[in-house]
């Protein structure tokens, strides 16, 4: 229990801090790609194709490509900075910046920089999630979406909760990745696998190894959770699959972190 | 050794330290003691153990084996009481690239509980000790090799801790600012911490350390003070011959008494006590050879080739 309770611990907040105050400084550059990169999507996928497409079917109901795919990209936006957040940058704070060593002469141990870099990746995906939520209910006042507002707020928890499932993965190929020459492996083996048997961007066809497979993916269940709740105004399964995956991978996942970031770092076991 | 240590005051207590590392037993049963206002320099080859020791004292390892006690607090059982009253500066420069000097300390500042007292003020304070309030609001990495070594050596005491570690903090300096980075060190002592510091300099180990501690493959070779330990592993005396062609009167000389000496650039260098010495001159009237001291030099020759006596 102890690698969870360090997450409450003043040391990690503080390391959290650091991520914070950083950013902060560097908001003008750091707030581009939160704010553009939903609008650019909704644009060229939502309206764009979109328009092109007309109606899709999901579930047995006509949906239009718009209102199907905000509350996938909210999901999927969730998914991917934690990733690489947990990823590609703390990478480098460790490897290169050597800003961890820095942290660790201090009263700040290990287990506190896992669980800061953790909750850092989380906060960020939660905060590009609400710059997402801020687009729809633009898109929303324009006339060109109608969601179930409400559960935009309700959403922000349960996409930090997978935000921080998915830093727990980043950081696995933190720890395990011998160079930044590797880090395409995590696009083969996480992002196109679990981003594309998701239906956050497209239904999934109707193949029966992939209903089975989509049933281990988070993101899947967050993403048609999301959509239920937004599009419909209900609470279903989805969710609460969701969060139960997401609760599985931090336990599971994070003690791992800890030791092999622990070989990684120290040399030790 | 400084008047402070007769109070035998231990700050840094660690007894039996031992670890393994890929199998191998790197450091094994070390104990390292400093007290209040003493410079323990610990010394030895590459792979010796000293970074492996040091990285236990401060808690990046954990040990097999063994406790570290810092201020009186179990580095295992107290983590955060013990770290709170120990400082490390590093071999390589682990600063914060994200923020300026200030930032940095500020930001150092906030890893510790209970805070420190008046941080800003403290903050102005070593700046000023440490000679770097004009770059106080530059990025680190715009500073030279010797400020960036002050500046890391800053963070590490920021938080007034009683233990200081210093891992090689003058590698890659020149001169004058290996001599800036001793005064600080001086300075450390003078204000009663305990300080450890390796060092691959063997001048600056004789200047700072009032004791110095020895490793061979992860053992104490020797401790105590510099030139005891030179005594104790080297010798009293270095005799040093200049290469010889044809035939070779020393050589036999050596086998009957058991001395191996050291090679450096074709000289021999001989370690011999007072009575050896006294019987080389003897056997050798007509030999041109200089005697000198024996250097931490010869004692790093000693513990990598063999005995040199």
């Amino acid at each position: 229990m102890n690698a969870y309770r360090t997450a409450f611990a003043w040391q990690s907040r503080a390391v959290l801090g650091r991520h914070v105050r950083v950013h902060l400084r560097k908001w003008h550059t750091a707030l581009l790609p939160p704010v553009f990169e939903p609008v650019i999507l909704l644009l060229a996928f939502g309206v764009g194709l979109g328009r092109q497409m007309g109606e899709l079917d999901w579930g047995g109901r006509p949906v239009g490509y718009l209102a199907y795919l905000a509350p996938g990209i909210l999901a999927y936006t969730a998914f991917m900075t934690a990733f690489f957040q947990s990823l590609f940058s703390a990478y480098i704070r460790m490897h290169f910046q050597k800003s961890w060593e820095g942290q660790l002469t201090t009263q700040v141990r290990l287990e506190h920089v896992i669980w800061g870099e953790a909750l850092w990746a989380a906060s960020m995906a939660t905060a590009y999630a609400v710059f997402v939520c801020v687009v729809l209910a633009a898109s929303g006042l324009a006339g060109a979406l109608s969601l179930h507002w409400g559960w935009l707020a309700l959403a922000l928890p349960m996409v930090f909760l997978m935000a921080l499932s998915f830093a727990a993965l980043g950081l696995l190929f933190t720890a395990w990745l011998p160079s930044m020459d590797h880090m395409s492996l995590p696009f083969f083996l996480v992002i196109m696998p679990i981003g594309f048997a998701s239906s956050t961007y497209f239904p999934l066809p109707d193949v029966p190894v992939l209903r089975h497979v989509v049933q281990v993916n988070p993101l899947h269940h967050m993403a048609e959770g999301l959509r239920w709740a937004l599009l419909e105004g209900q609470a279903t399964w989805h969710l609460a699959a969701a969060m139960g995956l997401c609760l599985l991978m931090l336990l599971v996942l994070l003690p791992i972190d800890m030791r092999l970031l622990r070989r990684r770092v120290f040399g030790d076991r | 050794m400084s008047a402070a240590i007769a109070s035998s005051e231990l700050l840094l207590d660690a007894r039996g330290l031992t670890k393994s590392l890929g199998g191998r037993v790197v450091v094994d049963g070390v104990d390292l003691t400093c007290a209040r206002g003493e410079v323990l320099g610990l010394l030895g080859p590459n792979g010796a153990g000293k970074t492996t020791a040091l990285r236990m004292c401060y808690g990046f390892l954990r040990p097999d084996a063994g406790s570290v006690r810092i201020a009186g607090h179990d580095l295992a059982r107290e983590p955060d009481a013990a770290r709170r009253r120990l400082g490390v500066c590093t071999q390589d420069d682990t600063f914060d690239p994200d923020f300026t000097v200030r930032g940095n300390l500020v930001q150092t500042g906030r890893y510790y509980r209970p805070r420190i007292a008046n941080l800003p003020g403290r903050i102005e304070e070593v700046l000023q000790q440490f000679g770097l309030t004009e770059f106080a609001d530059r990025t680190p990495d715009t500073l030279s090799g010797g400020f960036k070594r002050r500046l890391m050596i800053a963070r590490s005491v920021l938080h007034r801790p009683e233990v200081a570690f210093l891992d090689e903090p003058t590698t890659g300096l020149d001169p004058q600012a290996r001599v800036a980075v001793w005064e600080l060190v001086a300075s450390l002592r003078a204000a009663g911490m305990a300080v450890v510091l390796t060092t691959h300099y063997m001048e600056e180990a004789e200047r700072l350390s009032d004791r110095l501690l020895v490793l061979h493959a992860g053992r104490v070779r020797a401790a105590g003070p510099p030139r005891a330990v030179l005594g104790a592993v080297v010798g009293e005396h270095i005799v040093v011959l200049p290469s010889v062609e044809g035939r070779d009167p020393v050589g036999a000389w050596l086998v009957q008494r058991g001395t191996v000496a050291a090679r450096v650039l074709g000289q021999r260098h001989i370690a011999l006590d007072a009575p050896g010495l006294a019987s080389f001159v003897a056997a050798f009237p007509g030999l041109r050879y200089e005697v000198r001291a024996p250097t931490l030099d010869d004692l790093c020759l000693a513990l990598a080739d063999g005995p040199l006596a």
